[in-house]
């Protein structure tokens, strides 16, 4: 994808150096503006780093960076002002009211969203009189994100925004972040949950030892990577692990009487599974076809490589 | 000029955390006014005098003194340092300054919200002081404890935020700085009148900036309006103000030390 001057992110080429050791190493991708993009990697890839230079947070040590058409090196107070930070570690006042801390950061904006409708989005709207120092950890989380979408910012930074929720806070935060979509706004996620990433992101990143290693929707990263469909199922009883190989024509591999065959493409797979089982009244049971999850994926995409240095 | 409603807003939201922060109202108001209440029980009463500094001041005086300057340590102090320090290790700081409020409008903030403590905690202290105790406060006392106090809470809180360049986590702060200040106290004719204490840690005390508040204060309050400003005190009061600041404008972190690779 190039988006020339159009990006709400430009990346090219990024190097950020620690000592001797290179933290992110040639990293170059654009975000295009509305979009939900994933950005991924095991914990010491270099995630934090290029997240906190596109915040304006830290020095790059080469590479060409643009965020919103600004270098985020120089951070203006009127680029501030368009973007929304969900920082990953960050405290709030515990002595002040939920309402009171969303009002102050919106008072540092020229056109904030209203405050009270903010904490209702943020799924607060019960605590809103409720002091900072009271709430639990994931609401704590709810109100960082409150306060980075408060200022009604173009682009939003959310840096692990759903760690430590409980799945019904997640499926929340979730639905805030497809509202916030829907208006336009152009998200920048990391996230550990691969799922969290397959549900939002309409294009993902995953980086490795500094380095990026893939680049685009989940689908194209699939389709990179020539990731195998998986059809399992029970073993019936009177045939063998080889029989099924003979009829599929593919390895099969059978364990604890599973049968797991791996295939790009499943449908011929399946047709002549089922025509030999309906023929032959086999049982196929527990029979089921798996698609490649993003997780799999990143953990071929992150350990496969691992193992090379 | 709409910064400047910035630097009220957040000073206003500064204001009501601490109030509502119970070690924090402690340190700045309720210790200062129950040591000025027991050393009157203790040793005041009568017609006890001080002799301090050349002067002759009766013992209430002294303990009003004494005691707005302890306090005055640990509101802009104390306070600034140990609240800066925890603001930035618990990364408040940093999600402050990724808003696109200015710098210098969350520090004069910071800076009126001290003032404005430092001011409700003279104006007790006084009253109690001339209410329960008698210390007779002239118009000219006032105005040059107004001079300072004023003078003495801006040292003193470019002071506490120059010391946050060299600590490095709250737990330091909250173990450093109640010493600095008990150690200042001592020799800042506090806890003991000057003229009692050896000739060579009174040199010591006229060093730091504490001594000069509380002698200062005591004078106007005790001689009876035929004080004035002392040019010397008013002196090491500006010095150590414009060091404090050159420090803090070069060493002021807005990030936690520990922050990530």
């Amino acid at each position: 994808m190039d988006l020339n001057g159009n990006a709400a992110i430009r990346v090219r080429n990024l190097h950020k150096a620690y000592g001797g050791h290179d933290a992110v190493h040639g990293v170059s991708f654009d975000v295009a503006p509305g979009e939900v993009f994933g950005f991924l990697g095991p914990n010491g890839a270099g995630k934090t780093t290029t997240i906190e230079i596109l915040e304006g947070y830290r020095a790059r040590t080469a590479g060409d960076v643009r965020v919103l058409g600004v270098d985020p090196g120089k951070p203006t107070r009127r680029w501030r002002e368009r973007i929304g930070l969900v920082l990953q570690e960050c405290e709030l006042d515990p002595n002040l009211t939920i309402r009171e801390t969303v009002g102050l950061f919106a008072s540092f904006y020229p056109s904030p969203l209203r405050v009270d409708e903010t904490i209702e989005l943020s799924g607060l709207g019960d605590q809103a009189d409720t002091r900072v120092g009271a709430l639990s950890g994931g609401q704590k989380r709810r109100v960082d994100v409150a306060l980075g979408i408060v200022g009604d910012p173009d682009l939003i930074f959310l840096d692990e925004p759903t760690t430590g929720f409980d799945p019904s806070a997640r499926r929340g935060a979730w639905a805030m972040i497809d509202g916030l979509r829907r208006l336009g706004k152009t998200i920048f996620l990391t996230t550990h949950y691969m799922d969290e990433a397959q549900h939002l992101a309409d294009r993902i990143a995953i980086l490795r030892a500094g380095e990026l290693v893939a680049v685009g929707s989940v689908d194209e990263i699939g389709a990179g990577l020539q990731a195998d469909a998986v059809v399992r199922f029970r073993l019936p009883g009177g045939v063998t692990a080889d029989d099924v190989g003979a009829v599929v024509a593919r390895p099969v591999d059978l364990a604890d009487d599973i049968v797991t065959i791996r295939c790009p493409d499943p449908q011929p797979v399946l047709y002549r599974l089922t025509t030999w089982a309906e023929q032959g009244a086999h049982r196929l049971d527990g029979l089921e076809v798996l698609r490649p999850t993003l997780e799999d994926m990143f953990l071929a995409l992150t350990t496969a490589r691992a193992e090379h240095g | 000029m709409a910064d400047w409603r910035l630097v009220v807003v957040q000073a206003r939201a500064q204001l009501t955390s601490i109030t509502r922060n119970r070690r924090a109202v402690v340190i700045s108001l309720v210790i200062p006014v129950v040591i000025l209440v027991m050393f009157n029980s203790i040793f005041g009463g009568g017609n006890d005098t001080v002799d301090l500094a050349g002067a002759r001041i009766t013992a209430s005086a002294y303990f009003a003194g004494a005691m707005l300057a302890y306090a005055l340590i640990g509101i802009a102090f104390m306070q600034v340092a140990i609240t800066l320090v925890s603001q930035r290790e618990t990364g408040q700081l940093k999600r402050y300054h990724g808003t696109p409020v200015p710098a210098w409008t969350f520090i004069v903030a910071t800076v009126l919200r001290v003032a404005a403590m430092a001011a409700s905690v003279t104006a007790i202290l006084l009253l109690i002081a001339r209410l329960a105790y008698g210390v007779d406060v002239s118009a000219e006392a006032l105005a040059e404890i107004v001079v300072y106090v004023a003078l003495g809470t801006a040292t003193l809180c470019s002071a506490g935020i120059a010391a946050t360049t060299v600590v490095p986590d709250v737990e330091s702060a909250s173990a450093a700085l109640p010493l600095v200040a008990v150690l200042l106290s001592f020799i800042s004719s506090i806890f003991v009148p000057v003229d009692q204490l050896p000739a060579w840690l009174a040199d010591v005390g006229r060093i730091f900036p504490l001594y000069h508040v509380a002698v200062g204060v005591q004078t106007a309050l005790g001689a009876s309006g035929d004080t004035s400003l002392r040019g010397g005190d008013v002196a090491v009061l500006v010095a150590w103000a414009l060091g404090a600041v050159i420090i803090a404008a070069r060493g002021f972190r807005w990030e936690p030390r520990a922050a990530a690779a």
